[in-house]
């Protein structure tokens, strides 16, 4: 006589799942003093807003998850949103048997496993899609935050680079800045 | 008045008499320069016929008279009997292609190779077929090379058919193909650029020469069809494999000081950014949100412009020329570079394409923002930004 018997499997896993993204772009510095006085200034700015100096010579940030990066020399910035999270899973599949015919318990057994494990697999992807939109999300943000701050910086070098260059040309008589409109007039006498 | 001598070889007064498969050979032929209907001519290259142990002395005959003055016909169409000036020398030389070139250093002569490749396309179902032809590319003459890009610009309607000779390193490492269609010569993105080196020497550069009204307007026909591209994958291979090439064949150029046979760029530059552009001239296309990474969507867009990317490097070609004295050797070459950067308006052409460029970048500064300098009085001079 047939008996049906009923299979439960469950299994569980832990992954340790990174996502990360990145883009890298280049500053736009004119070339009012030569390249190594440009570099300079914009190391001196970048150090006031809370840039820390590399042995690479290249000045970091980090906020939060995000690392901002530049290279005064070359005015590279590159801007990287990491994140990582360990995330436990859980499944669980049943399967009916009968003990005369069809596949016995333990190959039944084991070709649960096997979509058990084809169903975690497709959990994590989902759990590392998920990650990898919250990085690229976060990293979205913040270039849209950091955007403002990088004019600011590029005006700052350009405009103490201009001091600079003046007083290189003559005496300066007279150096007038307008917060309002961004204007820089300097007078000087050649 | 004396009586014409009758010709020693003549004409024979009908059709010459050849096979069936001589026959479907000299059609292939003639649809390769255009003479026959391209549907009638991919029929062809899809359909296979039993090879016959040799071809008669009058197929023979035929398929050279096809090939001597269908890849004449082409290359003289394609811009040969253009009066432009090209550097010989060092130094411009106007005229059309047979004024500017002796005739011992524009011989056409083709391989054993290219024929046997004529009896493969004809025998073999090119789309289907594990025979499949891969000659010595080194053993390959240039009108070799030539033929097989007309060739595969002929079939390149095909899917099949493109994707069946991309296997070959004839066609894959073809220059001229590269020089055309690089994003349809890349299969994946692991390609590699052949060397553009040899193409600015002998019986090659004098093709080159000719093709560059050819190149102009089959690069800006396919960056105005870039805008119709959805697949951000396909966007990105072609623009990755566009972008490649073209740094390649300009750092060739420019160590060979032969800046004049990059004309084609400058033109499809400047018809391009006759006016103002945005990216999405290029990206428009795209369909959905793309892949997920901000930089693999960056990276595609920015691959994208792989056209206007290069007018930093003309640019730079135009800086360098203005510093060329009278008594430099390369004087005449700079003057004609130019000459060409004015007539093409380089300098509102290579403004336009750091514009559109830049409003891909993520951080750019908003337009406007940037120093201006201007310095007026006496005898206080005043700058302002």
């Amino acid at each position: 006589m047939s008996r049906a018997y009923r299979i439960t499997v469950k299994e569980s896993e832990s992954r340790h799942l990174k996502a990360g993204d990145e883009i890298c772009t280049q500053l736009e510095i004119l070339e009012i003093l030569p390249p190594e006085d440009m570099a300079a200034l914009l190391r001196e700015e970048l150090k006031k807003r809370g840039f820390e100096e590399q042995d690479d010579g290249t000045l970091i940030r980090q906020d939060g998850d995000l690392t901002v990066r530049v290279d005064p020399c070359s005015g590279e910035v590159s801007v990287k949103a990491e994140t990582a999270e360990t995330v436990n899973q859980e499944a669980r599949r049943d399967a009916t048997g009968f003990n005369d015919v069809g596949p016995n318990e333990n190959t039944l057994r084991d070709r649960v496993k096997e979509q058990l494990k084809q169903d975690l697999d497709k959990k994590f992807d989902q759990e590392q899609s998920r990650l990898q939109n919250k990085a690229t999300e976060e990293l979205e943000k913040k270039l849209t935050e950091l955007q403002p701050e990088v004019s600011q910086i590029v005006n700052q070098v350009t405009r103490e680079a201009l001091k600079q260059k003046a007083q290189q040309m003559g005496t300066v008589k007279e150096v007038s800045e307008d917060a309002e409109t961004g204007s820089l007039t300097i007078k000087l006498e050649v | 008045m004396s009586r014409a001598a009758a010709p020693q070889n003549p004409e024979p007064d009908g059709p010459r008499p050849v096979s069936k498969f001589e026959f479907n050979l000299l059609r292939i032929l003639r649809f390769v320069f255009g003479q026959l209907p391209a549907d009638q001519g991919l029929q062809l290259v899809r359909a296979g016929i039993a090879r016959p142990a040799c071809l008669s002395k009058a197929a023979v005959e035929l398929v050279q008279d096809t090939l001597a003055k269908g890849c004449i016909l082409t290359l003289v169409r394609e811009g040969g009997w253009r009066n432009d000036p090209f550097l010989r020398q060092n130094a411009p030389a106007r005229g059309r292609i047979w004024q500017r070139i002796p005739l011992d250093e524009r011989v056409l002569e083709f391989s054993s190779h290219l024929m046997e490749f004529l009896l493969w396309v004809t025998a073999e179902k090119v789309n289907d077929t594990k025979q499949v032809w891969n000659p010595p590319i080194n053993e390959l003459t240039p009108a070799d090379e030539y033929f097989l890009w007309r060739f595969f610009d002929a079939c390149r309607m095909d899917p099949e058919i493109v994707t069946a000779l991309r296997n070959v390193d004839a066609f894959r490492q073809n220059p001229f193909c590269w020089l055309a269609s690089p994003g349809e010569i890349v299969a994946n993105e692991e390609f590699t650029v052949p060397d553009f080196q040899p193409l600015l020497s002998g019986l090659r550069v004098a093709m080159l020469e000719c093709l560059q009204p050819h190149l102009a307007s089959r690069w800006l026909r396919s960056e105005r069809t870039k805008g119709q591209i959805g697949d951000w994958k396909r966007m990105r291979l072609q623009g990755r494999a566009e972008f490649t090439m073209l740094q390649s064949f300009l750092a060739v150029v420019e160590k060979a000081n032969r800046t004049d046979l990059a004309r084609f760029i400058l033109k499809t530059n400047a018809a391009i950014l006759n006016a103002e552009q945005t990216p999405e001239f290029w990206t428009g296309g795209l369909q959905g949100s793309g892949p997920p990474r901000l930089a693999d969507r960056l990276d595609t867009q920015r691959a994208a412009l792989a056209i206007p990317r290069q007018m930093v490097v003309l640019e730079r070609w135009q800086e360098r020329a203005q510093y060329v004295s009278f008594f430099d050797d390369d004087y005449p070459a700079s003057q004609l570079w130019k000459q060409e950067w004015e007539e093409a308006g380089g300098d509102r052409v290579a403004a336009r394409a750091r514009q559109v460029v830049e409003m891909l970048e993520p951080l750019r500064t908003p337009p406007g923002s940037g120093a201006t300098a201007t310095a007026e009085g006496h005898p206080a001079d005043e700058v302002r930004m």
